[in-house]
């Protein structure tokens, strides 16, 4: 994982260095491979999409829709690697401007252009607060003025974006941000149809409707039923696209959603319901698919807490939770255990780890009740752990609660709640150790930083090392990607060891997926498919 | 009967409004609104999409908002399905509720009494017993056992129908889901007819009846159905508002996109306007059929006059 994940992203440097050349990568079905005569695919989406203006859209489900009807400057394939979109070519002209050149034969739906204005138009109406996108200012801050302007503190033509000729973008950064390519693949960021947007209003997503610039068109929307999208006649790269017709279902009930994959409804499961892993492993070997993705679990320690305010205490309890068995024995999924807050797979840091992950745990619990005894807390003592209902959440919590109570004599009060409820407390820092989650918005270590970062809005544990955060400062300032990722990881290691939280284990997403799917990749580690990627075949 | 019908209708309007107020109050005391999500949104962009839908005016002046555009027709704009208001989501949804509840109601109608009158008639025998067998089953099994044995049977197994989803009214859709709730309807309605028709035939006006000579069927169908049909008349106006605008469980199990799941997605995700929409059709659905489950029964019972 990490190894290919490397080389994609070298792949990515020397495409930056060099401008890319418009060659079409898509759906590439390896010689001898037989397709079926009939390219159409049933896909559970996981829920509805709360929208399918990309602008708005803010849920993995909602952006899969979007990624399908719209394309942004560039694209990840099947691997996760960035690939040209509607830009054929992009250049880093100075540390902190990008110029991408638009490709001349990339169309909206409606068989207009899509132009270097369009891009314009779409970044602004994104961080318009009148649009109120909830990534305005995730992806604004990587604009000169973007999260100003999304703040509305500066008028949306000073954001950093400009349309140098009608195929020629430039985009402007406040510092250099050298992921620029990977970012842009998200469709937020992406060219909106003014054409449509003014014509219909609010109702411009509504089949019909709806003008899109990506490799299908919307067919049928019914919400809580289905999504049909058909392959558009006019875009640019139509020739390497092989599904003529993609159902998305928004099923939630992950029993409901096996069983319609049983009797041949759906031919993609979301997410295989907790604990049947193993089972479906082994009955349906072939559809099986599982593979780590760059996302974490972890329990987040309040350091304004009375107790959790000691970093002896925090170190305690993640020392002595035994990763091992959660991932092998607890959770059994195929989940990795984690120990920092970046992930394997993630670009722009290495993953670091703490030395007592290689001890043995006699020696770890031992360690662990001496920083214990130094911080005043006794055998007995009671912590308190919160959770939203979930049996999932609920069957980790129970594994470390009794390490708590076997290795450290702890006493953990489960209180288990509604997941909006479960929000409010983490946003209101009205816990003591809270189960969290995070999925990165895109490939680098920055956007898992933003959960340990000092008066980040991700940060709910409130703990602030200034001097990680000023190494992560000068890494964002340098131009030079070696020097970035060794100051990111050094910071990364330095907020480790303030214990801010205790990183547990590495997501995967375990589901079924027909055999005769192709093009699905188990190295894409934002699990991200395009439908354009994917593949019928013969069967 | 048409002034008490009316007046009956006046009388829910501040029904409708104290539901509504007290619904309203309690969405807003909940913790937990509808922008807090798992990547918490900045301050800035939290008060853009506040002043997009309201939530930035006092509670007072929203509920004043809210009650104007009610009174216009227009629920208002969904928070979490921005491309939708909740008239275009309940208007998507109301059809395919009708249809299974509507139409699983009708059908366990029929079997349910029938079963009930035969029950009833041959009481003690083998077939009260397996009549009230399969009412009591389908009351002891909760339908999220007995909508995936359905599946499973029926779906996986025999493979003569799909196992969940919805398409555009196709009836082998609809069979699954409409025997699950006809299942659950029948064993109350058949324990309910069974009951109340045993007891009429135990009355003196029935033995007077009998008495003079009158043919079972007479005594049955003339003079005992009318009076035996009224306890089941007044568990039907319960059984439809659960059927149509709550059967939550059904369908999540069959994945149908009814009214349940809007009622249960609105709920966990805040989203005010669309609980509200559904309060406010669920009380209408729920004083109407009270409504007429009242007139019903003057046409059951002669001693009573509106």
């Amino acid at each position: 994982m990490k190894k290919t994940m490397t080389i994609s992203v070298l792949a990515a440097s020397v495409a930056l260095g060099l401008g890319v050349s418009g060659a079409a990568f898509a759906a590439k079905v390896p010689a001898g491979v037989q397709l079926a005569a009939k390219q159409e695919l049933i896909r559970n989406n996981g829920s509805e999409a709360e929208s399918l203006d990309p602008a708005l859209a803010e849920s993995v489900g909602a952006n899969n829709i979007a990624r399908d009807l719209f394309e942004g400057l560039t694209a990840t394939d099947a691997d996760g690697k960035v690939v040209p979109g509607v830009a054929e070519s992009w250049k880093q002209t100075d540390p902190t401007t990008w110029v991408f050149k638009l490709r001349k034969n990339a169309k909206w739906s409606d068989g207009s252009s899509v132009t270097a204005d369009d891009f314009v138009y779409g970044i602004r109406r994104f961080l318009d607060p009148k649009t109120a996108s909830p990534y305005a200012t995730t992806y604004g801050i990587f604009l000169i003025n973007g999260k100003e302007a999304a703040e509305g503190k500066k008028p949306l033509t000073d954001v950093g974006v400009k349309a140098t000729d009608k195929y020629t973008l430039e985009i402007k950064t406040p510092y250099p941000v050298a992921f620029m390519p990977e970012l842009v693949s998200n469709t937020q960021l992406g060219p909106a149809p003014k054409q449509a947007i003014e014509k219909f209003g609010k109702d411009w997503t509504k089949p019909g409707k709806l003008v899109g610039n990506g490799a299908f068109v919307l067919k049928e929307w019914l919400v809580n039923s289905k999504l049909i999208i058909e392959k558009s006649a006019t875009y640019w790269d139509k020739g390497n696209v092989q599904l003529t017709k993609v159902t998305y279902l928004p099923i939630e009930d992950g029993f409901a959603d096996v069983k319609m994959f049983q009797s041949g409804e759906n031919e993609w499961v979301y997410q295989l319901p907790p604990g049947t892993y193993a089972k479906y492993k082994a009955e349906l070997p072939k559809d099986i698919r599982n593979a780590p993705m760059l996302g974490l679990r972890y329990y987040g320690l309040n350091a304004k807490d009375p107790m959790m305010k000691d970093i002896r205490v925090r170190k305690a309890l993640s020392m002595v939770i035994d990763r091992d068995i959660l991932s092998s024995k607890i959770t059994a999924d195929g989940q990795v255990p984690a120990y920092s807050v970046v992930v394997r797979g993630t670009a722009g840091s290495d993953v670091t780890s703490y030395d007592w992950a290689k001890w043995p745990m006699a020696q770890r619990v031992a360690e662990a009740k001496k920083l214990l005894a130094a911080a005043g807390v006794q055998p007995g003592a009671k912590i308190k752990f919160t959770y939203n209902t979930s049996e999932y959440h609920k069957k980790m919590a129970i594994f470390a609660a009794s390490e708590w109570k076997s290795k450290l004599g702890l006493n953990t009060d489960m209180e288990n709640m509604e997941f909006k409820v479960l929000l409010k407390k983490r946003h209101d820092g009205d816990y003591q150790i809270a189960r969290n989650g995070w999925v990165a918005d895109y490939n680098d270590a920055t956007t898992f930083l933003a959960l340990v970062q000092c008066g980040n809005d991700q940060n709910d544990n409130g703990n602030c090392n200034p001097k990680a955060e000023e190494l992560i400062k000068q890494g964002s300032q340098s131009q030079d990607a070696a020097k970035r990722k060794q100051l990111l990881t050094q910071a990364t290691k330095m907020i480790m060891d303030d214990y801010p939280m205790i990183p547990l284990l590495q997501y995967t997403v375990p589901r079924l997926v027909k055999s005769y799917v192709g093009g699905y990749s188990t190295k894409n580690p934002m699990d991200r498919y395009r439908n354009k990627d994917l593949y019928i075949i013969k069967h | 009967m048409w002034s008490y019908a009316f007046r009956r209708v006046l009388m829910t309007i501040p029904t409708l409004l104290l539901v509504i107020t007290v619904c309203y109050l309690m969405l807003h005391a909940t913790p937990g609104g509808p922008f807090d999500t798992e990547r918490k949104i900045s301050a800035a962009v939290l008060a853009n999409l506040q002043a997009k839908y309201h939530l930035d005016l006092p509670l007072w002046q929203q509920y004043l908002y809210y009650l104007k555009s009610l009174l216009q027709g227009d629920l208002g704009a969904s928070f979490r399905y921005a491309d939708w208001s909740v008239n275009d989501l309940v208007a998507n949804a109301l059809p395919v509720s009708l249809a299974i509840g509507g139409g699983s109601l009708l059908l366990s109608v029929f079997i349910g009494v029938g079963l009930g009158i035969i029950a009833a008639l041959r009481q003690n025998s083998i077939i009260d017993y397996l009549v009230m067998l399969v009412g009591n089953l389908g009351s002891a099994f909760p339908s999220f056992i007995i909508g995936p044995v359905l599946i499973m049977v029926f779906a996986i197994w025999l493979k003569v129908s799909p196992a969940g989803g919805w398409n555009d009214f196709q009836i082998s859709y609809m069979l699954l889901p409409m025997a699950l709730l006809t299942f659950i309807n029948v064993s109350t309605i058949g324990r309910v007819m069974r009951g109340s028709l045993i007891e009429v035939l135990n009355s003196n006006f029935i033995r007077t009846a009998k008495a003079k000579g009158l043919p079972m069927h007479t005594i049955v169908f003339r003079h005992s159905l009318k009076p035996a049909l009224m306890p089941v008349v007044s568990v039907l106006g319960p059984l439809a508002i659960s059927s149509i605008t709550s059967a939550v469980v059904t369908e999540s199990v069959f994945s149908l996109p009814g009214l349940g799941k809007l009622i249960i997605n609105g709920a966990s995700n805040r989203d005010y306007t669309l609980v509200l929409g559904l309060v406010v059709l669920v009380t209408v659905v729920a004083v109407v059929l009270n409504l007429l489950v009242d007139l019903a029964y003057a046409l059951l019972d002669p001693k009573i006059r509106y």
